[in-house]
């Protein structure tokens, strides 16, 4: 996924993935990530969990706008099964 | 942005040879070490312009989403994985869908969708406007070594479908 996102940046498409693995990312760099601490197989949080799935998509937008370094990458706060931080 | 293909293809070649006994055996981590990975230095970058309301997004995921009823399955035997790819329409609905990649936990996936691939959620915002658009047709991928074929001709194939799609932004969720 590292190389798609890379040839789709680079043919003048801006692009933004996420990931879970920060040492896999160092190696990829992806041109913009979201860093989530959630397993392979659930990167948006747990299945039915609507509010956060939609809350993770708001925060790949507002990093869209606001990240301005290649490569830049910015971790999340939620947590498995957890309210998100501002709801606890 | 250049990728080295002449150092990356006798590497994996030789990788695939010494792998193959590890890859048999399931041994994913050993085979997963030695990988030559494509690495560079430069990142590409396109500044983002624009406002979302206003854009057209598409999503791009590696879980090995299919169309049950129309489309094969990925190849989930070979070493070299599959380097094809499913067109998944904006429409799709979990039960359409059928997951074929050997490396991953499912279960999550199967209960739904959208905790790897979040389309429901993507149309429910171009509902509401926060989006402009959401793409008629997704880019679904699976277990995928050989790098060689993906740069060389599948990469290419969906840089230009998404291009006559008008794609603005590209989400891009690995599992």
């Amino acid at each position: 996924m590292g190389l798609i996102q890379r040839m789709v940046e680079a043919e003048g498409i801006p692009t933004i993935s996420m990931g879970n693995a920060p040492d896999r990312m160092n190696h990829i760099k992806p041109p913009r990530a979201l860093l989530v601490k959630f397993a392979r197989g659930c990167m948006f949080g747990e299945p039915g969990n609507i509010n956060r799935h939609r809350r993770i998509i708001l925060d790949a937008l507002d990093a869209l706008k606001t990240m301005s370094e290649p490569g830049a990458v910015q971790e999340l706060p939620y947590r498995w099964k957890k309210p998100d931080p501002e709801e606890s | 942005m250049t990728i080295d293909l002449k150092k990356f293809k006798p590497d994996y070649e030789k990788w695939v040879e010494e792998s193959l006994p590890d890859y048999r055996a399931g041994n994913m981590k050993e085979i997963v070490k030695k990988y030559p990975f494509i690495v560079s230095k430069d990142v590409p970058w396109t500044p983002y312009r624009g406002k979302p309301s206003e854009q057209t997004f598409a999503l791009v995921t590696s879980g090995g989403f299919y169309l049950k009823d129309s489309q094969p399955a990925f190849d989930t035997e070979s070493i070299h994985g599959d380097t094809s790819y499913r067109e998944i329409p904006k429409t799709v609905r979990q039960e359409d869908l059928g997951i074929a990649h050997a490396h991953y936990d499912h279960s999550l996936a199967e209960q739904d969708i959208n905790t790897i691939f979040p389309i429901h959620r993507f149309i429910e915002l171009e509902k509401e406007e926060v989006i402009g658009r959401q793409a008629d047709t997704q880019y679904s991928f699976s277990y995928v070594n050989d790098a060689v074929t993906l740069v060389t001709k599948t990469v290419p194939e969906v840089i230009r479908r998404i291009k006559a799609q008008g794609v603005d932004v590209l989400f891009l969720v690995p599992v």
